[in-house]
């Protein structure tokens, strides 16, 4: 924790890809156990923020903090940073050569040095906080989208990460998939995990976090406490957006 | 009323007694006779020319004019028998394709319009092969037999003589047994400390004891020239492909640098190599580059040099086109927990890569043994001499063409098995067992 008490904070964010003005000068705070929701029609900018904060994509203009250490700086040991953030994509991004339990231990013995012993018997916890206990040998290939996901977030939360980011996880998977790994994330914000959310998921976003952003357009529209934004947006482009998706 | 789910069904039979059951008399016959007439063809042949003889010999002293040890061949080639055996399949496999032709869409079900097909396919393809062989022996046999047809003389070249080789069966598989035995005994420790399974034992026992046929069959050879040739093909191939498959992964990585420094003496590099005939980059390096610097390195070694170099630029497209396949995600979520660039390289894009690299990799290999042909043009010693090489040599010693043809069994019998694995591995990979096997 640092001297302002945030665990993330960007400033004057800015990002093109060629042409492309994807982020239009965002600022940002997050504090400790927050779960900061963020919406917004598709190119809207959402995703790459999200990947901005833990600097898998590098701002053209701006400054990005995680726990008063100043990512942006190339002097920081970003890998080294990487390991407290934990980040879970649409397309689970398992490694399909390793087994379950193996794709789990293989950051906590390469970059945290644990012994074998001791990440796999993290591993297997991680998994059984998931509800995959019985998966534990499983290949990716032979787990459904559901399993893999939640795999995938037992791999960031096996990093003991301070906290975690979720790309859209739930887009790529069937409906009767999404509930199983919305609950995996409802239990994990019950237990005080700092989170920031790129979702669709309307319901989530509302009985879950404790703060949403709509983006549009590369800028942060309109903020406030999830029940307020989705069940009285004051801005017009918010009130489209959701009574498209609501 | 809840209906219940039907129990589980396996698939119904479809092999070969259910393809027969199928069948019509007609279809039947003409899938019978089809078979028939290509293997009367075949066996016929072969028995005529057994009856003469494959290769005989000549008394001391004689010209290749009077007498060649492929008379006998020549004489079968030239039998009435072979032309009776040629005619009568070209007239009966003709009929046979004609009733294939008017009858195959008249077929009740799809097994039998399939077993006329294929009879009129085998009946067609006896045709063609006779046909050949009657225009064949139209021609100057005993001109082309004199030139190409000695096969006593690859016989004497690779030195397998089968009597020595039937004597020395003994000895031949105690090699077997102990090359087998020393690599299983050590694969065995390995398996048994990484608590691996007794596959791997076998089937390392089994190449093992591959190894030690050929060994055994070199060493009861009398006159091993062409196995010495093979040899040394494999060498320039083995120790050219140990240098070009490790400098083509340095390259492919430099190649997908985000730096321009990085990418661009790459670049050169491959274009260069893939830009240039192989034959002048041989040339180039042996009789100018190597002699011009001074330097210390005799053709054998400059051979390897330049084969692994070339290697080394096509394999490096090979091993990017391999990472690149591989989805983005992959080393975002490796570096997203912390792995470095070159951990994520190593435990996460390589292992994934390799995987999908080795069928056109083992491809470049084939490809590399038949290139090794091309350093004839280098002096080398008669001891370096590769298969090609070889078989100039016989050829310009005595005026036989039959070396062309020893040299060409030399390469197919090294090629062959490669292509046949490469063949195994890429329908593995198919299947999707590749992706679950660790």
């Amino acid at each position: 924790m640092n001297s302002d008490g945030t665990v993330v904070r960007l400033e004057g964010i800015h990002k093109w890809f060629g042409d492309l003005h994807v982020l239009r000068g965002i600022d940002l705070k997050i504090v400790p156990k927050e779960v900061v929701v963020l919406i917004g029609p598709s190119g809207s900018g959402k995703s790459t923020l999200l990947r901005t904060i833990n600097v898998l994509e590098e701002p053209t203009e701006g400054k990005v903090f995680f726990d008063g250490v100043e990512l942006t700086d190339i002097r920081t040991d970003l890998n080294r940073a990487r390991t407290h953030m934990g980040m879970v994509f649409q397309q689970f991004n398992l490694f399909p050569h390793l087994n379950a339990t193996d794709n789990i231990t293989l950051a906590l013995i390469k970059v945290l040095k644990l012994s074998k012993d001791e990440a796999t018997t993290r591993a297997h916890a991680e998994l059984e906080h998931v509800g995959l206990s019985d998966k534990v040998e499983s290949y990716p290939s032979q787990l459904s989208g559901g399993q893999q996901q939640r795999v995938a977030i037992a791999r960031s939360l096996a990093m003991q990460p301070k906290m975690m980011l979720f790309d859209e996880v739930t887009s790529a998977l069937d409906p009767e998939l999404i509930g199983e790994v919305l609950g995996v994330m409802q239990d994990l914000a019950s237990e005080g995990m700092t989170m920031v959310v790129v979702t669709h998921e309307m319901g989530f976003a509302g009985r879950v976090g404790t703060r949403l952003l709509f983006m549009d357009d590369g800028v942060i529209l309109e903020e406030g406490l999830p029940p307020e934004v989705i069940n009285n947006p004051k801005h017009t482009r918010t009130q489209a957006f959701l009574a498209e998706v609501l | 009323m809840v209906a219940t789910a039907p129990e589980t069904m396996s698939p119904p039979d479809r092999g070969i007694r259910w393809f027969l059951a199928k069948q019509t008399s007609w279809s039947r016959a003409v899938l019978g006779s089809g078979i028939a007439v290509l293997t009367l063809y075949i066996v016929g042949a072969i028995a005529v020319l057994t009856s003469h003889g494959w290769t005989g010999t000549c008394p001391e002293g004689v010209t290749r004019l009077e007498c060649s040890p492929s008379d006998p061949l020549a004489a079968g080639l030239k039998s009435d028998g072979l032309g009776l055996v040629g005619m009568v399949t070209v007239v009966l496999g003709s009929v046979i394709v004609a009733a294939a032709i008017a009858s195959w869409k008249r077929m009740p079900n799809r097994s039998a319009r399939e077993a006329v097909i294929s009879g009129g396919v085998l009946a067609a393809q006896a045709v063609t092969l006779s046909g050949a062989l009657l225009w064949f022996r139209g021609t100057d046999i005993d001109r082309f037999a004199r030139n190409f047809l000695n096969i006593s003389l690859i016989g004497q070249k690779t030195g397998l003589v089968w009597d020595t080789v039937v004597d020395s069966i003994g000895s031949i598989a105690g090699v077997m047994l102990t090359w087998a035995a020393v690599v299983a005994g050590l694969v065995g420790v390995y398996a048994w400390l990484r608590k691996t399974g007794p596959r791997l034992v076998i089937y390392s026992a089994l190449i093992a004891a591959g190894g030690g046929l050929v060994w055994g069959l070199i060493s009861v050879a009398s006159v091993p020239s062409f196995i010495r040739g093979a040899q040394n093909t494999l060498v320039l191939s083995g120790a050219g492909a140990a240098l070009g498959f490790s400098l083509g992964l340095v390259l492919a990585l430099f190649t997908m640098s985000k730096r321009r420094v990085v990418r661009a003496p790459a670049r050169i590099y491959i274009n260069f190599f893939r830009g240039t005939p192989l034959i002048w980059q041989i040339m180039f390096a042996g009789v100018g580059f190597v002699p011009a610097l001074r330097l210390d390195l005799d053709m054998y070694t400059i051979a390897i040099l330049v084969l692994g170099l070339n290697l080394g630029a096509y394999s490096s497209e090979v091993y990017r086109a391999g990472i690149q396949s591989l989805e983005r995600g992959q080393i975002e979520a490796s570096r997203t927990l912390g792995l470095s660039y070159f951990q994520s390289m190593r435990y996460v894009i390589m292992p994934q890569a390799i995987r999908r690299v080795i069928p056109p990799l083992l491809n470049e290999f084939v490809i590399l043994i038949k290139d090794t042909s091309l350093v004839s043009v280098l002096g080398l010693t008669i001891a370096q001499k590769e298969l090609l090489g070889i078989g100039r040599d016989i050829y310009s010693s005595s005026f036989d063409a039959t070396a062309w043809l020893g040299a060409a069994a030399g390469y197919l019998i090294i090629t062959l098995p490669m292509i046949g694995i490469v063949t195994i591995v890429e329908k593995r990979m198919r299947s999707g067992l590749t992706s679950v096997i660790g």
